[in-house]
C-alpha cells in the first residue's frame, strides 16, 4: 500500500484543542492511513481520538521555538487546534494529513477497508430503488414501465440502469431521446402523485442549439406523458433557469422546449442558484458564524449578505410550485436546468416531501435519497470534494445537497410532527456525504459505483444508520403519520438559520442532547403511559 | 379524506404564478355563533361596514360595538371571517377621506391598535354613519376623556380562582426565608407616606432603623430606597432594587445613603464589594446630574464597584418598536428582511437587557457579591434587570403561578407605570410616557423559552394572553400605575384579575416538556446570533406567516394534546446553551453544584 509512502512521520506528542466548551486532550498523536490519532497515555482515559483524514476541509500550521500549531478545519464544519511538539514533528504531520486528506482514488478510500462489526456487506435493501419503487406504482397505474435500456449505462451515463419511462414508449425511442438531452438525461418518472393521477418527471435540457433542433421521440415522450395521466392534461416544464439564461444555453448547444414542439406543456423559469454562486454563499455564511469577533450588532445583515436564505426560499417556492401543479392543477410537471443532476434533483426531491408521506417517514426518506439523489447522478464526488473551509478555488464543489438538507430541516420546524426523522438524521446525512467510512455518498453515479464495486465492497450507510442503537438519535420521538401534504410558509419571516448545523460547534451540543433526551424520555412515557391518544388520532386516516 | 381544503383565497393557480397561500386572516372565523358578550358588556350599536383587510382585500361586513369590544362578522358568503377586538387595544381612530372623497372604499376610519396592527372600515358617504361610529369608537375606547369607567370595573365575569390571592408578599418572602437574621420585614411604607409608588411592604437590613429608611429616601428619586427584591437560598447574597441617587451637578452626598448600602453589603459578610448596575450608558447617568439624579461615585461609595448596562430608555424603545411595525404590518419587508429587522434594533435592546439581567445573575449565583440594580426612576429597566435574572436564578419563577407572582412583584407592585406605559383609555396616542417595555420583558422570556424548551411551565400563549390583556382592560391586573393609586380605586375588589382567567384554565398555558428543576439556573445565550424575532407575536396577523393549512390530523393530535400545543412548534430549540455569554469573559458560569443531579418528570 502506497499510504506508507505519503506518511512522512511516526508519532507526536500533542494537545488537542476541540473547542471552547471541550477538555483538551493530551497524547500521542499519530498519522496512518485514514485516521489522524490522538492516544492519551495511559494515566488518562483509555478513549481512542480518532478523525477521518477525507474529512479534514483545510489545513493550516504555524511553527513558533520548538512547537507548532496545525489547524484543521472539517468539512462537518468543525475547528480543530493541534498544538505539537517538535517542528519537524508538526511539518511532517501536517505534510502528511495534506497528502493523505486529498487522496483522488475512491478505491482506495477508507469505506473499501471499514469493517464494523455488526454488519454485513451486501445486507442492504436498498439495492434496487427504481425497481422498488416502480413495484409501488404499478400498483397505482398500468401507464409506466421499467425500461432497462440503460442496463450498460450505453444510454445515459449519470442514470441508473433502469428508469420508469412511459409505457408507450418503447426503448429505441428513448434512445433517440437520450441523444436530444444533455448528458443523456431524458426525461423519466421521479414521481407518481397517485391521489391526483399525476407525474412528476425530471430531465436536462434539450439540445436544441442555434438551430433550434427537435426530436421527434422526445416530442412523443411528453406527449404520451400527458395522454396517459388523463386526456386534455396539461403539463409544466419547470425550468430552474432564468429565460435568459435558458435562451443563452442555445449558444452552447443547450435550450428548452419549443413552445410549438411541445403541445400541452407550458414553460415557467424559477431560476435557482446553483455552482459556484452558492459555494461561495456556503463559505461566506461560515466565514459569517465562525467569526470570532462576534460582529453582533451587524450579524443580521452579514447573514443576510449571505444569501443562503434566499436559495432556501427559492429552493422551497419552486419545489411547492411543482408540488401544487401536481395537487392543485392536475397537471404533470417536468423540472430540469442545465444537467439536471443538481437544483433539479432538489426540486423532485422536495416536492415529493410535500406531497408524498411516505417520503417522510425514515425508510422513506432514504429510499427518497438513494432514488432521487444518489441513484439519480448526483455528483456527490465532485460537490462534496470540499466544504466552506477550502482554501483551494472550488472547481466544481458546490452545497446543493446541504441546500436540500436544510429546506428539509425548514419543513420539520413548520411541521414537527410530520416527518419521522429528526435533526440528527439531516446532520448525519450532512457530515456522511462530505466524509464517510460508509460508501453510500461514494463517486458520481451509479455506471462509476458500478465499475469500482461500491456496492459489494463497501458498507451501506443505511445499515449503519438503521442500527436499532442509532435511533434514538435519528428519529423524532413527536411522529405521527400525516396522510395530507405539508405546505411550508416560504415568507423570509418563516425561515430561520438552522442553528443545529451552520452554528453546531460554536455553542456547546451537550445541553441540546440533553433536551432532546428529555423529549425522548416525556414522549414514550406518554405513550406507554396510554394516557395520550395518538393513536385515535393516526387511526381514521383514509 | 380529502386533501388540504381550498377556500377563496388559497388557491392559486399556476397560470397567475403565485405560490403564496393565504388561508386564515389571524381572527378566529366561526360561522353563525352569536356576538360573544362577557357578562356586564353591553351592546352599543352596530354599523354594516366594509373591512378593507390588508391580507385578503375589502370584506362586507356588520360591525357590533359594545362597551367593550369591536366586533366584524363577515356578511359574504364565502368568507368566515370575524374580527373580535377589545376596545383597550386600540391606540387612535381617524377618519379618512373626505365628503368630496372619490374612489371605492377612500372614506371611513382608520384605527391604529397597540398589538402590532391596523383595521380599515370604509362606510357610506351618506346618513352620518361614519360620524356616529367614530364617536362611539372613540368614547368606549378612550373612557379616561368622558368619565366613563373602565370596562374592568363593568365587568362581572366570575371564576372559580380568585386570581388577587395567588400574590401575597409575605408568603413570597417567606418563601424566600425571609426575614431572617439580616433582614426585616418593615410595614414603614403601609400608607405610601415613604415611597408613594412602592407597594406597603418592603424588605430592608435588620440594621437599618425606619428613620435610616426616611434619610436614605430623600437621597433617592422618588423615595425608592434600595430594597430587597430576592435572596440566594444558600449564599444569602442578594439583589436591591432602587432608584438613582440624587447626586446632581454638584455632586452631593449622602451619608446614611452610603452607610444604608455598607450595612447591605455586611448582610453576607464573605463580600468586600458591593455592585451596583446602573442600567443605563454611562452618558445618561451622566446626563442625569443635570437634573439632580446622578450614579453613584467611588469616592462616596468606597465599598462599592458601578458598573453600567448600556439599556437604553423608554423613548428609543418605543422607537425601536415602532420600526419593527413599520416592516411587518400591513406588508412584511420581503427583499433583505434580515437588515432590516437589523436596523429596528429591536434584538439588539433585547440582547443589551438579556445580557445585563444575565450579569445580575451570575454576581449572585456565584456569591461574589450582593447587587443593586438600578436606572433612573427604577421602575422600567430596574424591573426588566431584576425580573429577568430572578428567573434565571429562581426555578420557582418559570412555573405558571410563579410568573405570576414574579409580574404582580417585581412589575405591578414595585409600581411599572402601566397606566402611563399603556396609556390605558386614554386617547392621547402620542405620549411621551407611553412605551412598550413591559413587551421587551416579555420578550426576553420568551427568548429563554426557546433556548429552554424544557424549563418553563407556560408555553407561548401564555405569554401572548398576558400581552393581549395588558391592553385590552377587561381585567384590573395591569391598571394603574402603582399599588397606592390601585388602593384607592379599590381595584381588587372592583375587577377581575387575569389570573383568575388563566388559573382557571391552566391546561391551555401549559409546556407539555416542562421538567421542574430545583436551583438550575438558567443562562440564555444573549448573542445576536441565538436570539430571534417572535414572528408569533409580532407577525401573528399576517396569514402568510403561518404555518399554511395545519392539517387536520396534525390539528386534531394538537387539540387533543391541549398540553402539547404550542410547545411542538418549538422542536428545533433544542440546542440549549447553559453557559453565560458574557460581553465579560471572566465571569464564569455556575458552578456544576448549582445543577440538581436528579430531573424530575413531570406529568
Amino acid at each position: 500500500m502506497e499510504f506508507s509512502e505519503l506518511i512522512r512521520t511516526g508519532q507526536a506528542q500533542a494537545e488537542l484543542l476541540r473547542g471552547p466548551e471541550m477538555p483538551p486532550l493530551r497524547g500521542t498523536l499519530c498519522v496512518t492511513g485514514h485516521h489522524l490519532l490522538l492516544s492519551p497515555g495511559p494515566q488518562a482515559t483509555p478513549d481512542l481520538w480518532l478523525l477521518l483524514l477525507r474529512s479534514v476541509d483545510s489545513i493550516e500550521k504555524r511553527v513558533a521555538g520548538d512547537a507548532g500549531t496545525i489547524t484543521l478545519r472539517c468539512k462537518d464544519l468543525r475547528v480543530l487546534q493541534l498544538d505539537i511538539e517538535g517542528v519537524e514533528a508538526t511539518l511532517d504531520i501536517a505534510r502528511s494529513i495534506e497528502a493523505l486528506s486529498s487522496l483522488e482514488s475512491v478505491i482506495t478510500s477508507f469505506p473499501f477497508f471499514y469493517r464494523p462489526k455488526g454488519l454485513r456487506l451486501g445486507e442492504a435493501w436498498h439495492f434496487h430503488p427504481p425497481e422498488r419503487y416502480y413495484k409501488r406504482i404499478a400498483r397505482e397505474t398500468r401507464a409506466w414501465r421499467l425500461s432497462e435500456a440503460n442496463e450498460d449505462f450505453s444510454l445515459c451515463p449519470s442514470y441508473p440502469r433502469a428508469v420508469i419511462v412511459p409505457r408507450a414508449v418503447d426503448d429505441d425511442a428513448l434512445a433517440r431521446s437520450a441523444r436530444f438531452r444533455q448528458g443523456g438525461r431524458f426525461p423519466v418518472l421521479s414521481y407518481y402523485h397517485a391521489p391526483r393521477g399525476t407525474v412528476l418527471l425530471r430531465s436536462s435540457q434539450p439540445l436544441t442549439g442555434r438551430q433550434k433542433l427537435r426530436c421527434a421521440e422526445d416530442e412523443e415522450l411528453l406527449r404520451a406523458v400527458l395522454a396517459e395521466a388523463r386526456p386534455g392534461a396539461r403539463g409544466f416544464i419547470v425550468d430552474t433557469r432564468s429565460a435568459q439564461a435558458a435562451k443563452q444555453a442555445r449558444m452552447t448547444g443547450g435550450g428548452t422546449e419549443a413552445k410549438a414542439a411541445y403541445p400541452g406543456w407550458k414553460r415557467l423559469h424559477r431560476p435557482l442558484e446553483r455552482g459556484r454562486p452558492l459555494q461561495e454563499s456556503f463559505v461566506r455564511l461560515m466565514e459569517a458564524c465562525g467569526d470570532p469577533e462576534q460582529s453582533m450588532d451587524r450579524w443580521l445583515s452579514r447573514l443576510d449578505g449571505c444569501r443562503w436564505l434566499s436559495h432556501v426560499k427559492e429552493a422551497l417556492s419552486t419545489a411547492c410550485l411543482a408540488a401544487q401543479g401536481m395537487e392543485w392543477e392536475g397537471a404533470c410537471i417536468l423540472v430540469h436546468g442545465a444537467e439536471g443532476t443538481d437544483s433539479t434533483l432538489l426540486v423532485t426531491s422536495l416536492a415529493q416531501l410535500i406531497l408524498d408521506p411516505l417520503s417522510r417517514t425514515m425508510a422513506g426518506f432514504q429510499e427518497l435519497i438513494e432514488r432521487e439523489w444518489i441513484q439519480a447522478g448526483h455528483p456527490f464526488q465532485l460537490r462534496c470534494a470540499h466544504s466552506a473551509f477550502s482554501h483551494t478555488r472550488p472547481k466544481h464543489e458546490a452545497p446543493i445537497f446541504l441546500l436540500f438538507l436544510d429546506c428539509v430541516w425548514q419543513l420539520g420546524r413548520q411541521f414537527p410532527l410530520s416527518l419521522e426523522f429528526g435533526e440528527g438524521m439531516l446532520l448525519a446525512l450532512f457530515d456522511h456525504s462530505y466524509a464517510s467510512p460508509f460508501g453510500t455518498f461514494l463517486c458520481n453515479s451509479e455506471k462509476e459505483r458500478c465499475l469500482c464495486e461500491v456496492r459489494t465492497r463497501t458498507h451501506s450507510l443505511w445499515s449503519g444508520l438503521n442500527q436499532p442503537k442509532e435511533q434514538r438519535k435519528l428519529r423524532n420521538p413527536l411522529y405521527v403519520p400525516n396522510p395530507l401534504a405539508i405546505w411550508p410558509s416560504v415568507e423570509p419571516q418563516s425561515l430561520r438559520l438552522w442553528q443545529g448545523l451552520f452554528l453546531r460547534w460554536t455553542h456547546p451540543p451537550e445541553p441540546s442532547e440533553v433536551a432532546w433526551e428529555k423529549v425522548w424520555q416525556i414522549a414514550t412515557d406518554q405513550k406507554t403511559e396510554g394516557s395520550q391518544p395518538t393513536d385515535s388520532a393516526s387511526e381514521p386516516q383514509p | 379524506m380529502a386533501s388540504a381544503p381550498t377556500s377563496k383565497y388559497n388557491s392559486h393557480s399556476l397560470e397567475n404564478e403565485s405560490i403564496k397561500r393565504t388561508s386564515r386572516d389571524g381572527v378566529n372565523r366561526d360561522i353563525g355563533e352569536a356576538l360573544p358578550r362577557l357578562p356586564g358588556e353591553t351592546r352599543i350599536t352596530d354599523k354594516e361596514v366594509i373591512y378593507i383587510c390588508p391580507f385578503n382585500g375589502p370584506i362586507k361586513g356588520r360591525v357590533y360595538i359594545t362597551n367593550y369590544r369591536l366586533y366584524l362578522r363577515s356578511l359574504e358568503t364565502d368568507s368566515a371571517l370575524i374580527l373580535d377586538v377589545p376596545l383597550g387595544v386600540i391606540s387612535r381612530i381617524e377618519k379618512m377621506g373626505g365628503a368630496t372623497s372619490r374612489g371605492e372604499n377612500s372614506y371611513g376610519l382608520d384605527i391604529t391598535c397597540k398589538d402590532m396592527r391596523n383595521l380599515r372600515f370604509a362606510l357610506k358617504q351618506e346618513g352620518h354613519s361614519r360620524r356616529d361610529m367614530f364617536e362611539i369608537l372613540t368614547r368606549y375606547a378612550f373612557p379616561l376623556a368622558h368619565s366613563l369607567p373602565i370596562f374592568a370595573f363593568l365587568n362581572e365575569e366570575k371564576f372559580d380562582v380568585d386570581g388577587w390571592m395567588v400574590y401575597n408578599p409575605v408568603e413570597e418572602y417567606r418563601r424566600q426565608g425571609l426575614p431572617n437574621h439580616h433582614w426585616r420585614i418593615t410595614f414603614i411604607n403601609k400608607c405610601y407616606e415613604l415611597c408613594d409608588t412602592y407597594p406597603a411592604l418592603l424588605v430592608v437590613p435588620y440594621r437599618a432603623s425606619d428613620d435610616d429608611l426616611r434619610r436614605v429616601a430623600a437621597f433617592r428619586s422618588r423615595n425608592r430606597i434600595p430594597v430587597l427584591s430576592w435572596i440566594h437560598p444558600e449564599n444569602k447574597t442578594v439583589i436591591m432594587r432602587c432608584s438613582q441617587p440624587l447626586v446632581g451637578m454638584s455632586g452631593k452626598r449622602n451619608k446614611d445613603d452610603e452607610k444604608y448600602l455598607d450595612v447591605i453589603r455586611e448582610t453576607n459578610r464573605q463580600i468586600n464589594k458591593l455592585t451596583i448596575y446602573d442600567a443605563r450608558p454611562n452618558v445618561n447617568a451622566v446626563a442625569n446630574k443635570a437634573t439632580g439624579g446622578g450614579y453613584e461615585s467611588d469616592d462616596a461609595y468606597h465599598n462599592a464597584e458601578l458598573f453600567f448596562l448600556d439599556i437604553h430608555n423608554i423613548h428609543v424603545m418605543r422607537e425601536s418598536l415602532k420600526k419593527v411595525k413599520d416592516i411587518v404590518y400591513p406588508n412584511v419587508e420581503e427583499s433583505h428582511w434580515l437588515s432590516s429587522l437589523e436596523s429596528t434594533h429591536w434584538l439588539e435592546h433585547i440582547k443589551l437587557v438579556l445580557t445585563g439581567a444575565i450579569q445580575v445573575a451570575d454576581r449572585v449565583s456565584s456569591g461574589k457579591s450582593s447587587v443593586v440594580v438600578h436606572c433612573s426612576d427604577g421602575w422600567d429597566r430596574t424591573a426588566q434587570l431584576t425580573s429577568l435574572a430572578m428567573l434565571m436564578l429562581d426555578s420557582y419563577y418559570r412555573s405558571i403561578e410563579g410568573f405570576e407572582i414574579l409580574v404582580q412583584k417585581e412589575w405591578i407592585s414595585f409600581g411599572h407605570k402601566f397606566a402611563s406605559r399603556i396609556g390605558h383609555g386614554d386617547k392621547n396616542h402620542a405620549d411621551a410616557d407611553r412605551s412598550p417595555i413591559f413587551l421587551q420583558f416579555v420578550d426576553c422570556v420568551w427568548q429563554m423559552s426557546k433556548q429552554f424548551p424544557t424549563a418553563f411551565e407556560f408555553n407561548e400563549r401564555f405569554l401572548i394572553i398576558i400581552l393581549d390583556h395588558l391592553y385590552s382592560c377587561r381585567f384590573g391586573t395591569f391598571l394603574y400605575n402603582c399599588e397606592s393609586a390601585r388602593e384607592k380605586q379599590k381595584v381588587t375588589e372592583r375587577t377581575v384579575s387575569l389570573w383568575s382567567l388563566i388559573n382557571s384554565n391552566k391546561d391551555k398555558f401549559k409546556n407539555p416538556f416542562y421538567t421542574k428543576e430545583i436551583n438550575r439556573v438558567l443562562y440564555p445565550v444573549a448573542s445576536m446570533r441565538h436570539l430571534e424575532l417572535w414572528v408569533n407575536y409580532y407577525i401573528r396577523w399576517n396569514p402568510r406567516i403561518k404555518q399554511q393549512q395545519p392539517n387536520p390530523v396534525e390539528q386534531r393530535y394538537m387539540e387533543l394534546l391541549a398540553l402539547r400545543d404550542e410547545y411542538i412548534k418549538r422542536l428545533e430549540e433544542l440546542q440549549l446553551a447553559n453557559s453565560p455569554k458574557l460581553s465579560d469573559p471572566s465571569t464564569s458560569p455556575s458552578s456544576p453544584s448549582q445543577m440538581m443531579p436528579h430531573v424530575q418528570t413531570h406529568f
